[in-house]
């Protein structure tokens, strides 16, 4: 009898403790406790920022992703670096780059930079880190960003010069602030294959901003400032910023909404981000967004007998869809209408398939389109999706483009979906006539958003070729005159509004959640689409 | 006073050999033991091979992962460096060697090692397999108990039904039954442990990724509890699925136990019933059990996946997922090769064990 109550009293008080404690504050992970050693002041206590994204690769020559971007931004440093607000390269390693010949652009190095194992930072290691993802040339890296380049040297220890394939090109500077423009410690990483993550973290041959001190792949990575750091980012406000990678967006709101966590970034659904907008302490920030999603016309297998058919029926389709619906009803709010193939806030931006059909669906207009061409209607169209790549909210967002359409009763929609590794391989054999795509910016340039669609043999595959527009295309990308750049810029958006090759829809907003004290959330949601730590303080 | 009688209990104890059986001069549970060490070996092989073959049978890994990524020139010189372009019993006897000396081999997707993801990964679907089963344990074990004892009646009928429900419930819908319901309270839903535990626990030297032993080996109470709140949920949602399973398998072998001559020999004998339940049919009627529990790992490690997704526990099967949506079959082979043999073991072990408390099986 003395026995059993004893068990029960012990297992009783387990309970009891592990109840009390649960319930109570200052949990050993809790983001309001320190879980080790204090921070040195109020305006460096440890921060928890929580992601869904994932880690490829944090060797710059085996990633091309987001979540390899996000940890590369806080410990790399580049040749140059967008200051927040703006996306206007600034010397970040380098301390000026310039045109030096039409085909030569020479940067010129900041002295006594060093990595976090204090080994010199010198050019050598700028040329060795841009061969070496040309070398490794890994499916996973950035080699395809580096197709203008056709060599770089190091001249001397400060001095390095890429000569460049096509001459004047005026987004080579943004590309060296891409996933193919962090600098390595050519002491510690290979010339010809990919280090793994711990390999990288225990090598510290990185020079950013932060260091990574402690690294669980894709669980947990902890960055600590470098206070050796001079680049565009400046100091970094908070000590040390906690990564906390997270499988399901179910969990990463759940801890946001409890206070778990400080910052939620990337990528809660719409649903979750509304219901976070009424919890107390906590705010949605948003930031202008570069990611655009469109549907794809293929030109040749799309119906119509002819391309004057054709045409008339992505007209057609131009004027029947309700952008606004999209954006409110099914991403509430967290994307926006997109009235160009540039999207608003990038440089040149117009508004021509506003101007040319409307803010708001026009069946008048749509059903003059087709007559016009002899199209008889319903017109029955075979729509595609892909329901795992662009977020949960897909099938819903094409579920209403088909009630959109078929609103006007011209249309006759069969709405199909496939998993993204079919979806992909598919959509470029001529599969799909018509289907969802959506594209994130390499940089956040108006020509990322142009020469890879209208160029010929461009990555959409949809056969779409004009030698007028790939003149525009080569001139605004040659030309460094600002305003005669944008005068291309939008001629070039009104072709487009005219053979709507594609039919851009939404440009998705960033977002971010974050506890009522966290600062410098706001700031680092900028055009340049990196989320940088150091921006961060509480 | 009455005095009480107590009864031999019946087993185990050592049977006497069948007749006609040699004897040898090792003892009979060692000689059981060397031969199911031997088995194991056979049985082993034949997973790795099918493994293997299974995982030609769908394709070369380098197409299937990197397929329309690279050139078809690239895609072959990649075959040739991962000895892929080989004859099949050549990359079969690698595979095998590579096997030996602990090397997987590296995902094509995100350059990390396989034997990194079986320590790291495999630790933590171990601890919740381990947890899971503690549940069962506590659930199944004694109302299996009650249900027998209260045949027929309504604890019975009310725990059957319960029985049912537990291992009809899908895993993913009862954890996310927990999170609604606990969440609130501020109950840890997600992750094996608190931010800051992880990244203290991290620093544990020999760190042995199973989270409960890390934050012993750091001593700290604070990070126990931690790691016991955090791991209660999955356990529960992942647990009542083979508790279910334990509290059927306990009730209908200890009703059959009742009814056996030596229990009724003992309650003639004037045993109460209480001591008849306890000290005399119980724990025959645990000895199937334990033999099912060998079954119930293999279970408990396939609904680990949708435990792992639901709660945050990066373990195998979560990451097993994440690498067949990605076509990384390198990984693949070498996550189901660990889970093979992690299955072969634990039912070695399970073996061991029923020999232990049951001498028929040893002979």
């Amino acid at each position: 009898m003395v026995r059993k109550f004893g068990w029960a009293l012990m297992a009783g008080g387990l309970a009891a403790s592990l109840a009390l404690s649960a319930c109570g504050a200052g949990r050993p992970g809790d983001s309001t406790s320190s879980g080790g050693p204090a921070g040195t002041g109020a305006g460096s206590a440890p921060l928890i920022v929580g992601t869904t994204d994932k880690v490829v690769s944090i060797d710059p020559a085996g990633s091309y992703d987001n979540g390899s971007l996000n940890v590369q931004t806080q410990v790399y440093s580049y040749l140059l670096n967008f200051p927040a607000g703006s996306v206007t390269p600034q010397p970040d390693a380098a301390e000026k780059c310039e045109f030096t010949q039409p085909t030569e652009y020479t940067c010129t190095m900041k002295s006594g930079l060093k990595f976090a194992n204090g080994h010199a930072l010198t050019a050598s290691d700028v040329a060795f880190s841009f061969n070496r993802i040309v070398k490794i040339n890994d499916p996973n890296g950035p080699a395809s960003l580096l197709g203008n380049m056709k060599s770089v040297t190091a001249k001397d220890d400060t001095t390095v010069v890429f000569t460049l394939n096509d001459p004047n090109d005026q987004t080579f500077p943004q590309v060296l602030v891409t996933s193919a423009g962090p600098i390595v410690d050519e002491e510690v990483y290979p010339a010809d294959k990919v280090m793994t993550d711990d390999e990288v973290v225990s090598s510290k041959g990185t020079s950013g901003p932060y260091t990574i001190t402690k690294y669980t792949k894709n669980q947990l990575a902890e960055f600590t400032k470098n206070p050796d750091y001079q680049g565009t980012y400046g100091a970094a406000k908070t000590d040390t910023v906690t990564m906390k990678y997270y499988t399901d967006a179910n969990n990463l709101k759940l801890d946001i909404q409890n206070k778990n966590i400080d910052v939620a970034y990337r990528s809660l659904t719409p649903t979750d981000v509304e219901s976070l907008k009424g919890v107390d302490g906590i705010t949605v920030h948003t930031g202008p967004g570069g990611e655009s999603r469109y549907i794809v016309f293929n030109l040749k297998t799309m119906p119509g007998k002819d391309d004057a058919q054709k045409l008339a029926i992505r007209q057609a389709m131009a004027s029947s869809i309700d952008r606004d619906a999209l954006a409110t009803q099914v991403y509430k709010g967290t994307m926006t209408p997109e009235w160009s193939a540039i999207p608003d806030g990038q440089l040149g931006a117009t508004t021509p398939f506003k101007d040319l059909y409307g803010e708001k669906p026009d069946k008048a207009k749509a059903a003059k389109y087709l007559s016009d061409a002899g199209v008889s209607t319903p017109v029955s169209i075979d729509l595609w999706y892909n329901p795992d790549h662009y977020g949960s909210s897909s099938a819903e967002e094409y579920g209403e483009v088909k009630r959109q359409l078929e609103a006007s009763g011209l249309f006759k929609v069969n709405l199909q979906s496939a998993e993204w590794t079919t979806y992909n391989a598919e959509r470029v054999k001529d599969t799909y006539p018509i289907y969802q795509l959506g594209w994130f910016p390499d940089f956040p340039d108006s020509d990322n958003y142009l020469t890879p669609f209208f160029m010929p043999d461009n990555f959409v595959h949809n056969h779409y070729a004009d030698d007028a527009m790939t003149a525009l295309l080569n001139k605004q990308r040659t030309d460094g005159d600002k305003a005669s750049r944008e005068k291309t810029l939008g001629e070039i958006q009104q072709k487009v509004a005219e053979q709507v090759p594609i039919l851009p829809l939404l440009t998705g907003a960033q977002v971010a959640i974050a506890k009522n004290d966290v600062k410098g959330v706001t700031e680092t949601l900028d055009p340049s689409f990196k989320f940088r730590f150091t921006s961060l303080s509480r | 006073m009455v005095t009480e009688i107590v009864a031999p209990t019946e087993a185990p104890h050592e049977p006497e050999p069948p007749p006609g059986t040699r004897r040898t001069g090792m003892p009979p549970l060692l000689r059981y033991m060397l031969v199911r060490i031997a088995l194991i070996i056979p049985t082993v092989w034949i997973l790795v091979t099918v493994v293997f073959l299974l995982m030609r049978v769908i394709g070369d890994p380098i197409s299937a992962a990197l397929g329309g990524k690279l050139s078809p020139e690239v895609i072959e010189q990649r075959k040739a460096e991962a000895g892929l372009d080989r004859p099949l019993p050549q990359q079969y006897g690698e595979y095998l060697l590579g096997l030996l000396r602990g090397d997987l081999g590296t995902t094509l997707t995100d350059h990390r090692p396989i034997t990194e993801i079986l320590l790291v990964n495999g630790a933590a679907t171990i601890e919740l397999s381990f947890w899971a089963l503690l549940v069962a344990f506590a659930v199944g074990i004694p109302l299996g108990r009650v249900a027998a004892r209260h045949r027929d009646k309504v604890p019975d009928v009310v725990l059957r039904l319960l029985a049912i429900l537990f291992y009809a419930a899908p895993v993913f819908f009862v954890g996310l039954l927990l999170k609604l319901a606990f969440s609130p309270f501020g109950w840890p839903v997600a992750g094996r442990a608190s931010t800051g535990t992880e990244l203290t626990l991290s620093d544990v030297r020999p760190k042995t990724n199973i989270m409960i032993i890390d934050a012993i080996l750091w001593g700290d109470p604070a990070y126990i509890i931690d790691v016991l709140q955090h791991a209660l949920l999955p356990a529960i949602a992942l647990g009542l699925l083979t508790g279910g399973v334990f509290l059927r398998l306990v009730r209908i072998n200890l009703i059959q136990t009742l009814r056996t001559d030596y229990v009724t020999a003992a309650r003639a004998r004037g045993v109460p019933e209480r001591r008849v339940l306890s000290k005399h049919a119980f724990r025959n009627a645990l000895v199937p059990v334990v033999t099912v529990m060998g079954m119930q790992i293999a279970m408990l490690m396939g609904g680990a996946l949708l435990t792992e997704t639901t709660f945050e526990w990066q373990g195998l099967g979560y990451t097993l997922g994440q690498y067949l949506l990605k076509r990384d079959f390198i990984a693949v082979q070498g996550i189901v090769t660990a889970f093979a043999l992690i299955v072969a073991v634990a039912s070695l072990v399970i073996d061991f064990v029923v020999a232990l408390v049951d001498p028929r099986v040893r002979f």
